[in-house]
């Protein structure tokens, strides 16, 4: 059976390949889709790597603040 | 919501913590600085090869699998494990900075200097900076392989993720936000 380290690793890497096929695409929804890819590649970081997943405040009071701030880099993408 | 939640030390905590915030920092200064040149900023984004950012990407998170099992193997007693898991993960580290290398060499051929655009800066600060953490964290996980207590390859081991987690965030604002 497969362990949870090498699942959260299977994880990442799935998230790799979508950021991958993701990458050809333009524009401002492909952009959001990127920067979600990045959001969930550190959640799987911080939850699987870093042990968040056994303190979920703790992931949150990461993993807010990450999606807040992914929000205003992808705003100052789509002003322009 | 307390600190005894926290695995691992505080002061770990801490320190992704304050690199998160610098990487941050960076980010939104080179996405505000984009705002005021666009076109030259696709079009030096565009001189850049994602290929091998991908491949770093794969080589990173992997090495972060060897790291988190050297933290397992510690805590259970396992010392030979450890250290196992604690040189792969350093070897993986040492192929991201060889393949940063072969990336940079490529830009500098080509003509992409630090100066050539404020995004080439940009680019050379933040991948350097990260570089140059990426490197210590080879360093360090060497040495706490050598004793291999479990705390120190859970330090260890935290700051080699904190490397992942920064790599993955400014991955796309540099390389593929064009």
């Amino acid at each position: 059976m497969m362990d949870r380290l090498t699942r959260n690793w299977l994880v990442l890497i799935a998230l790799i390949l979508a950021t991958t096929a993701l990458a050809a695409a333009d524009g401002r929804i492909a952009a959001a889709g990127l920067l979600a890819l990045a959001w969930a590649k550190s959640r799987a970081i911080l939850g699987g790597f870093l042990h968040l997943d056994r303190a979920p405040g703790w992931l949150s009071a990461f993993l807010v603040p990450l999606g807040l701030w992914l929000c205003l880099v992808w705003a100052l993408t789509a002003v322009r | 919501m307390d600190l005894e939640d926290l695995p691992g030390e505080l002061i770990m905590w801490i320190l992704i913590g304050s690199e998160i915030l610098v990487f941050a920092a960076g980010i939104t200064a080179m996405s505000a600085m984009r705002l005021t040149d666009p076109t030259g900023f696709a079009d030096a984004q565009a001189m850049l090869d994602g290929r091998m950012a991908a491949l770093n990407t794969v080589v990173l998170v992997t090495s972060g699998l060897f790291a988190a099992r050297a933290e397992r193997a510690a805590a259970g007693g396992d010392r030979r494990g450890a250290r196992r898991g604690l040189m792969l993960a350093a070897l993986g580290g040492a192929v991201f900075l060889a393949v940063k290398g072969v990336e940079y060499a490529h830009d500098l051929s080509a003509g992409i200097g630090i100066d050539a655009h404020p995004f080439f800066t940009f680019y050379f600060l933040l991948t350097g900076f990260h570089a140059a953490h990426v490197a210590a964290g080879v360093v360090l996980l060497a040495m706490v392989a050598i004793r291999a207590r479990p705390d120190a390859v859970q330090a260890g081991a935290m700051f080699w993720h904190m490397v992942d987690l920064v790599w993955v965030l400014i991955l796309p604002p540099i390389y593929l936000l064009g």
